[in-house]
């Protein structure tokens, strides 16, 4: 190893490093800075003739006094946690299904993993249309076998929808990851198991899934990095509606910057998102690791 | 008696595979469904029928819409965002991996970190200065926002492969009096090669379906197809067969690109995520 550094590794190698990180902090970090630099300024884009002003924290007190923000921030939470619970959740109990023979397990994890690789656009215009449509849609159609009133997920339950849409597709990605956590496992681990004589429950779940504990950290750790951002499927379907109801910070964002062109104020919004999503997978990591170090201990 | 056990556990293990079965279906139906009302005619769509007639009418119709210059846009800013990601996430990883920078892992982090800043954090000031150069609504900006946003993917997952060549290979190499450049290509470069391929994939993949920046930043002219899609959603939301048809086409390739690279994925994200 250490000889091998001495020969094999050259100064030279260090400048090839320099080209994607700038363009990387080009598109990242720079704007990451002007936005902190707009939040403090009073700017309307369409209204030129007010200037642009220098406000200090004014933004930030009128995000934080307004209730429509607080029940923004909450949508989000809830958005995020209750999708990242089910898939979690559904993705240990595909991910298991999908982890032994029979017939036709390869076609049947191919069309398992599909979801993932939906684009927000598609996902959103055929769950809206082809699934939920209180007439039209399965929805309508499964009512009227069952003889009920089909339930207007759009209006009535606009944040759950949007939950529904992020679980079909995340949860495939979770199955991914978990399914080779699964696999993983060794033959010893549960053979011993077996010779102990543990059922099928037990040992799932106390020996099958401490063992993938590190699978279900990337996934979750990745899975609400992604949610968080959710904006395409809401696009598409809510439209962040009926009022604010399926709303979440990057939704207000864009609506704040490119509706109202209040573009300090939105720049205030992306910050606090920053901030809350910092703090969140700040908070969750040291999480995972204590419970980590707990299960080892 | 023994007999009729082993019968009953087959009976058993048959349902339980019928289970899972039914449930995977169940979970892609919704692709599944989409897939069957493309090829209805509209009247089959609404209200849906079971049985139908299939046509190809709606392919048809949808290619000659207009949406044949958001495919060209959808794939020029696809493809020239998987070569530069390549061609600028290789090196970086390179240089990662076997350079002789102060603190290779702190490099990596770096790159790591930037994924986990919320695009809306940074769409504004891109914004105004695309408004500025006059990059609004052209494939160069979506080229360029796209590959500074993906290079920390294909950073990731490049790395993880390069990690896997044995070093005695290329102390090999150097002993042999071949150039860095020479080991490069001739060593490293096959070595890496599935590797690399797969991480362009998701590379076109991740762009290919990305809607916000897309969104924000074009208009008319070099708007990809999720763009189109919802406009066109609104526009003709009430012909879902033809909305069905578009829908098949545009989810098609990420649908089999994702198959092929799937496994690299897992890989590279739990390589670069567990073993540091």
């Amino acid at each position: 190893m250490k000889a091998f550094e001495r020969i094999a590794a050259v100064p030279k190698a260090n400048a090839l490093i320099l080209p994607a990180a700038a363009i990387v902090a080009l598109v990242t970090q720079v704007p990451l800075v002007v936005t902190l630099v707009l939040s403090v300024v009073k700017w309307i884009v369409v209204r030129p003739d007010l200037g642009i002003n220098f406000i200090g924290l004014s933004n930030y007190f009128q995000i934080f006094t307004s209730r429509e923000f607080y029940s923004v921030v909450l949508n989000t939470i809830a958005l995020t946690f209750v999708s990242i619970a089910c898939c979690t959740i559904l993705g240990i109990a595909f991910a298991h299904m999908l982890n032994r023979r029979f017939p036709g397990v390869n076609l049947a994890r191919t069309i398992m993993i599909a979801p993932f690789f939906v684009m927000d656009a598609v996902a959103g215009i055929v769950w809206k249309t082809l699934m939920l449509h209180p007439s039209f849609g399965i929805n309508g159609l499964v009512a009227s076998w069952l003889g009920v009133a089909p339930v207007d997920f759009l209006g009535q339950h606009p944040l759950l929808t949007v939950v529904m849409l992020v679980v079909w597709q995340w949860t495939p990605f979770f199955v991914l990851i978990l399914l080779a956590g699964f696999e993983s496992i060794s033959e010893e681990l549960l053979d011993s198991a077996r010779v102990d004589g543990a059922s099928a429950f037990r040992t799932l779940f106390q020996i099958k899934i401490p063992a993938i504990a590190a699978h279900i950290e990337v996934a979750v750790m990745l899975g609400l990095i992604f949610i968080l951002k959710t904006f395409g499927v809401i696009y598409v379907t809510t439209a962040g509606g009926p009022g604010i109801s399926s709303t979440n910070l990057p939704y207000i964002v864009y609506r704040t910057g490119f509706y109202r062109w209040d573009v300090g104020r939105a720049a205030a919004m992306a910050i606090v998102t920053v901030i809350l999503t910092l703090v969140t997978i700040t908070a969750l990591f040291g999480f995972v690791r204590r419970k980590t170090r707990e299960a080892e201990a | 008696m023994i007999g009729n056990a082993r019968i009953g556990r087959r009976a058993l293990r048959g349902i339980g595979i019928a289970a899972i079965w039914a449930l995977c279906l169940s979970f892609f139906f919704p692709i599944l469904y989409m897939v069957l009302t493309s090829f209805k005619h509209e009247t089959d769509a609404i209200p849906p029928r079971l049985l139908f007639s299939p046509t190809l009418e709606n392919y048809r119709a949808v290619l000659g819409s207009g949406i044949l210059p958001h495919i060209l846009n959808s794939a020029l800013i696809t493809l020239a965002t998987m070569l530069f990601c390549i061609a600028l996430g290789v090196p970086a990883a390179y240089s990662i991996v076997f350079g002789r920078l102060k603190k290779p892992d702190s490099a990596f982090f770096w790159f790591l970190s930037t994924t986990l800043l919320p695009p809306v954090s940074v769409i504004i000031p891109v914004f105004l200065l695309f408004k500025f150069l006059h990059l609004l609504d052209t494939r160069w900006g979506m080229v360029i926002i796209y590959t500074g946003a993906n290079i920390p993917i294909a950073v990731w997952m490049v790395r993880s492969f390069l990690k896997d060549i044995p070093r005695e290979l290329l102390e090999a190499a150097d002993i042999d009096g071949a150039s860095r450049a020479r080991s490069f290509f001739r060593i490293i470069l096959p070595l890496a090669r599935t590797g690399i391929i797969s991480t362009a994939l998701l590379v076109f993949i991740f762009v290919w379906n990305e809607f916000f920046f897309a969104v924000n930043l074009t208009y008319i002219n070099a708007s990809p197809i999720p763009v189109y899609m919802a406009s066109y959603m609104t526009q003709e939301g009430l012909f879902w067969a033809k909305l069905s048809a578009i829908s098949t086409l545009t989810v098609l390739p990420p649908l089999v690109l994702g198959w092929i690279s799937h496994k690299a994925l897992v890989r590279g994200l739990m390589m670069g995520a567990v073993k540091g």
